[in-house]
């Protein structure tokens, strides 16, 4: 900062031009960099409330069987179920309770990372509050970055939150086994998805029978 | 179960980002011999999800039995700038007069319609300066 005039003897103005969203993409930053230290993928999962983050990411796991090599940060505002259900699974598990806040950040994520032993561990899941609007704004330092939204929510929920897609690297219709019953075409959430990011792979899923989880291991590139 | 519990104690972004600031206006004044902060100018990004009129409220309202109670809090927008990706169009995306949101439904380049451009402005909120009395 600095002094810039003087208005007299006795007011002055101080230039601050401090940006105070600029602070958690610096913490991003350097969370980022202290996985790549550490060998470790992170992937940020995004998505609706009640999409199936939680299911999905159990699926994924069993997929890759890798046991203790996976450690996974559960975010929600109360509660550990996130983190108890992910726990079978065999992953290491922390559960992050934000409170009211409706977003994880990437200050809560170093923290989250500091008690944590993340010796050996290949990959990080971090499954962020259920919520398509904020969590875009906050990275986290994640490599890549996935959003899942479910037929359930019906037909709008891309166009309707564009930004939070954009930001995707891999983009998931989940539940797509009621597809019918809900009146939903995936085929057009798929367009929708294609318009605003068509560099973003999109896979339909049904978590709870592991439809497309191969898929989703090959586009977050963990084989296959 | 192993976990720790990390408590965020900020019950909403217009609050959490208010109380910053006005952190930082103190800790300013104070670190400049300030006897009175008389106003602070602030610019918010029109694609972030806070609203200039809740921020301005809670500022004041933490500004209350300190040097800055009083303060005028000026509040700009930053609109957004884009740069097209797909055809090299730097500018603002436009906006409909009739919907003060319309900047946050599906945007897309004003040139040549593509979704693929980089957000260079709207994104911010910053703390431009303070006025202070000695």
């Amino acid at each position: 900062m600095k002094v810039i005039r003087s208005r007299g003897a006795e007011i002055f103005d101080i230039e601050l031009e401090k940006d105070l969203l600029a602070r958690n993409k610096s913490l991003a930053r350097e969370n980022r960099k202290r996985f790549d230290h550490s060998k470790i993928l992170a992937i940020d999962i995004m998505g609706s409330i009640g999409s199936g983050k939680t299911s999905l990411i159990k699926a994924v796991l069993r997929r890759l069987g890798l046991g203790k090599e996976v450690a996974v940060i559960a975010g929600d505002l109360t509660t550990a179920i996130d983190a108890e259900r992910i726990e079978v699974e065999g992953a290491r598990v922390i559960q992050v309770n934000t409170g009211k806040e409706c977003h994880l950040d990437a200050n809560l994520i170093r923290q989250a990372i500091s008690k944590m032993k993340l010796d050996g561990v290949k990959v990080l899941f971090i499954e962020n509050v259920g919520n398509l609007i904020c969590p875009g704004e906050f990275p986290l330092g994640a490599h890549k970055r996935l959003v899942v939204t479910s037929v359930t929510e019906g037909p709008y929920m891309i166009l309707k939150h564009p930004y939070i897609f954009r930001e995707a690297d891999v983009i998931v219709l989940n539940k797509v086994d009621l597809a019918k019953a809900m009146k939903v075409n995936p085929s057009q959430l798929e367009k929708d998805a294609q318009k605003i990011n068509p560099h973003a792979s999109f896979i339909k899923t049904n978590a709870l029978t592991g439809k497309g989880v191969p898929q989703i291991v090959r586009a977050l590139g963990l084989g296959s | 179960m192993p976990y720790a519990l990390c408590q965020s104690v900020k019950p909403m972004h217009e609050f959490s980002i208010s109380s910053e600031i006005v952190r930082t206006v103190l800790d300013t004044a104070e670190k400049n011999n300030g006897k009175k902060v008389l106003s602070i100018q602030l610019e918010i990004g029109e694609l972030t999800h806070l609203s200039g009129e809740q921020v301005g409220f809670w500022i004041k309202e933490l500004f209350k039995d300190s040097v800055a109670e009083g303060a005028e809090v000026k509040i700009k927008t930053i609109k957004t700038r884009i740069l097209c990706k797909a055809c090299g169009y730097k500018g603002g995306i436009g906006s409909d007069p009739e919907d003060s949101f319309s900047h946050l439904a599906l945007p897309s380049c004003p040139r040549c319609n593509s979704f693929q451009f980089k957000i260079e402005k709207g994104q911010e909120c910053i703390l431009r300066r303070i006025q202070v009395a000695k």
